[in-house]
């Protein structure tokens, strides 16, 4: 698994895609934060959201497009090494448990990093770091990052997953952020399966967002295990 | 001990079996040849042990652990069919990333050892993607042996490779029996496994229509053994009562004044096929024998 992972994590980091994803990131993160001043007297805010003012950048852009940028590094993790039959020299080595976490490790760790870089940027503007903030955004990374598997197991074809991924990320954030605000009966019990109602509510129940990432990862556990290569 | 046992292993697409429950027992130490025309169900049979896909039913076995089993899995080592390399890497990343999968950590100079023993030794630091067909062959079975498993799987082994570099990966197959491991290879060069492999079977619409040693494989065929013998032409006298006998040692009698060729069942008969003609009086100059190829077997199912 740890070779899998290590794989995945140098990989990820030596495409441009992901370059210009940290790119985004560190820009956002660093002028956000420094110009955090004059946000704070453009608009109306709370105390609360005063005191988190240098990271309403980088939230902004994850809570919005994290899904697509996640979408565009992993949609083809599992199946493109299904896809070019590399993935037969990897069953025949090791448990598909270990392929399909290790895929899973690789990629988290890549945006655990680049989001903690992101975070260290900003606290020098801020002059803290702030845990809780910290650990929603990761929460939310860990759910894009199980569901962008799930759909690379699901999906057999890299090209199709390329155009699912562009499409559930630019709508998970829409759709996300309706769910978890609309008051519509018939709707409003599938915002307990979307990470954004977890956010909004603002407190530790943000954690189960990371069950929510864990059973998206059993159901690509369960399916990848019955695929054949 | 048993390297491979499977008991009534079946796989099927929908309706179609392409595995029809095969029985097979090969031993550990051994080169076993498992010959089949295209489609026959031979990597099918092979993908099923090594995990690539799953029985429909039927178990199997591998070094005595039943599988599917992961634990068995640091043990074999699989050269698959159709597979792709990784692109991106050099032979070396290659070798080292594969062994580190099934647990084990091998160093610059066993990779190095390895690459010069399927003869990729100057191909090290070189991208797969700039490997010639024949080259990716070849480092396709030094990675299903890097990690010094001791049952290694090889599906067509040298198709694609130039004589040279055949004669080469078959001295290495020999040389992994010798350290003891048990390799199981498909092929369609019939010759080379005619010369390599200790036990054949014949698979044929997914099941297995003949298994046994070489020489047990020609007694099931053994009608087909023909001796072409040269010798000083037979004395008038002698020669009614000789050809009547050689009538009933073979078939296909063919006679001229210096050469007589006859097809018989056993090797048995050769002896006695000489006998009647020095007991006749007739020299016997040269003697050829001419057994049925591997490829006349296969043919002829």
């Amino acid at each position: 698994m740890i070779a899998i992972g290590k794989r995945e994590f140098i990989s990820m980091f030596k495409s441009i895609k992901s370059i210009i994803i940290i790119a985004i990131l560190l820009i956002t993160s660093y002028y956000s934060a420094k110009y955090s001043e004059i946000l704070a007297t453009a608009i109306a805010l709370t105390e609360k959201e005063m005191a988190n003012i240098h990271t309403v950048g980088l939230l902004f852009v994850l809570m919005f497009f994290g899904q697509l940028f996640v979408m565009g590094l992993s949609h083809d993790s599992i199946n493109k090494e299904s896809h070019e039959r590399t993935m037969r020299f990897l069953v025949t080595r090791t448990s598909r448990l270990r392929i399909l976490f290790g895929k899973f490790a690789g990629a988290w760790f890549f945006w655990f990093a680049s989001i903690l870089v992101s975070f260290l940027l900003i606290s020098i503007f801020s002059l803290k770091f702030d845990f809780f903030i910290f650990s929603q955004v990761i929460a939310l990374s860990t759910f894009q990052i199980s569901l962008a598997i799930l759909m690379s197991v699901v999906v057999p074809k890299p090209s199709i997953t390329m155009f699912l991924g562009i499409l559930i990320g630019l709508l998970a954030p829409i759709l996300g952020a309706w769910i978890a605000l609309t008051d519509n009966t018939w709707i409003s019990w599938l915002k307990f399966a979307s990470p954004y109602y977890y956010l909004v509510e603002d407190n530790y129940l943000f954690l189960i967002i990371f069950c929510l990432a864990g059973l998206m990862l059993a159901a690509a556990a369960t399916i990848f295990n019955r695929r054949e290569f | 001990m048993k390297a491979i046992e499977t008991r009534f292993l079946n796989k099927t697409y929908g309706s179609t079996p392409v595995v029809d429950g095969i029985n097979l027992i090969v031993k550990e130490g051994e080169i076993f040849g498992f010959l089949g025309r295209n489609g026959a169900g031979k990597s099918t049979f092979i993908n099923m042990l090594t995990g690539i896909t799953l029985p429909t039913s039927g178990s199997f076995s591998l070094l005595g652990v039943d599988g599917p089993s992961e634990r068995i899995k640091k043990h074999i080592g699989v050269m698959p069919d159709y597979s792709t390399l990784f692109n991106s890497m050099s032979a070396m990343k290659h070798l080292k990333f594969l062994s580190s999968l099934s647990g084990r950590s091998v160093s610059v100079a066993e990779c190095q050892h390895v690459l010069k023993l399927v003869g990729l030794e100057e191909a090290g630091k070189k991208k797969v993607s700039k490997f010639s067909f024949g080259m990716k062959k070849k480092l396709g079975i030094a990675q299903a042996i890097i990690h010094d498993p001791s049952l290694i799987f090889l599906d067509e082994p040298t198709s694609g490779l130039d004589a040279e570099s055949a004669l080469h990966i078959h001295k290495l197959i020999v040389s992994l029996q010798q350290q003891g491991k048990t390799v199981f290879m498909t092929s369609h060069n019939l010759d080379e496994v005619e010369k390599i492999c200790s036990n054949i079977a014949i698979m044929k619409d997914g099941g297995i229509i003949k298994s046994g040693t070489m020489d047990e494989l020609r007694s099931y065929y053994r009608s087909a053994i023909t001796v072409q013998l040269k010798h000083d032409p037979i004395p008038a006298g002698e020669a009614q009562k000789l050809y009547a006998w050689l009538e009933t040692a073979g078939t296909e009698l063919q006679k001229t004044p210096a050469f007589t060729t006859i097809t018989v069942g056993s090797e048995l008969k050769i002896a006695e096929i000489i006998r009647a003609f020095t007991n006749c009086h007739v020299n016997i100059f040269r003697v050829e024998v001419n057994e049925p190829s591997l490829e006349e077997m296969f043919l002829a199912e």
